[in-house]
């Protein structure tokens, strides 16, 4: 599974803590909300990582393991994101989505966040165009139908929605808060 | 911000790395940590010392472990918890009964009394001993 990452830490063959420590340099250098893919070979930095993440208020994504290798998946957490703020005008929370996918109705769910988000886990259907690439491929949407906007907590997918509304999409929606509360069914690619 | 206070009172390279392992794991968690170094401790932050630390008797076996591991010598993670702004305070009352300098030891080191470790402490969440 190639998953496309802002970037990329060798930390392979390194002993705790190097994993970690090598993690937070790389981290800093980040900007909120990109991510990073750590290989590593020490067993327990699938652990570590996720421990690590959790104390610096990282967003863990998953992990891979090819050929020996644990190719870990972080997200830099963005404090803008924690915050509830709702400035697109229409949203609908998650049980009533769910009810919108079970029924006959035919809608677009378009999920935004990062593509190695997307790969761990997505509502089965969903169209993925992560936020930064909307600007470029919204076209690639069905305006026809009732856009349903989803990332993880409902920030992303707020300027997602606005912006597809400035575009003259006019049936668009934010879901809130997003995949952190998703109960239902889960599609890994 | 998680605060981590450690006394390092044995000078092994076991001890060491116990020390700077979680030391450096910790301030790379966004843990603000501090150690002070009090007897054998001191050979942990010495100079020439810390390059050397002995491995307790009958476990000279564990060093071709520490090399297949590919686990970092002791100098590297001292290189890294100051790189990670860990306070590291070298006991003065014992460098006194050492007869030992503060040129004695790596640069980047403070000198206090146990006063210093208990004003640092007080506020810790998390004490440990090795």
């Amino acid at each position: 599974m190639a998953i496309k990452v802002n970037q990329v830490l060798d930390a392979k063959g390194l002993a705790c803590p190097m994993p970690i420590v090598k993690t937070r340099k790389a981290i800093n250098e980040l900007e909120p909300g990109q991510v990073i893919e750590v290989q590593a070979t020490d067993k327990g930095s699938t652990a570590d990582i996720q421990a690590w993440a959790k104390s610096t208020g990282q967003h863990y994504l998953g992990t891979v393991e090819e050929d020996h290798v644990l190719k870990h998946y972080l997200r830099k957490g963005s404090l803008d994101e924690e915050k509830e703020v709702a400035k697109h005008p229409y949203t609908i929370d998650l049980d009533s989505l769910r009810k919108k996918i079970e029924g006959d109705e035919k809608i677009t769910l378009l999920d935004v966040r990062e593509p190695a988000e997307f790969a761990f886990g997505h509502i089965p259907g969903a169209q993925h165009i992560s936020l930064g690439e909307l600007e470029e491929r919204f076209e690639e949407l069905n305006q026809e139908d009732d856009i349903y906007v989803i990332c993880r907590t409902g920030h992303r997918s707020d300027m997602a929605s606005r912006q597809l509304t400035e575009k003259g999409l006019s049936q668009v929606i934010n879901v809130v808060p997003g995949m952190s509360e998703w109960q239902g069914a889960i599609e890994k690619e | 911000m998680t605060k981590v206070a450690i006394i390092a009172a044995n000078g092994g390279l076991f001890d060491a790395y116990k020390v700077f392992n979680i030391a450096t794991a910790a301030a790379a968690s966004d843990a603000e940590v501090g150690i002070f170094f009090t007897f054998e401790g001191l050979n942990l932050i010495h100079n020439e010392a810390n390059k050397n630390l002995p491995i307790p008797e009958g476990r000279e076996h564990f060093q071709e472990g520490f090399q297949q591991a590919n686990v970092p010598s002791i100098e590297e993670l001292v290189t890294i918890a100051k790189d990670l702004d860990v306070k590291l305070i070298a006991c003065q009352m014992t460098m006194d009964v050492m007869n030992l300098k503060k040129e004695d030891f790596i640069d980047g080191i403070e000198v206090g009394g146990t006063a210093t470790f208990v004003e640092y402490a007080k506020d810790a969440n998390i004490s440990l001993t090795f």
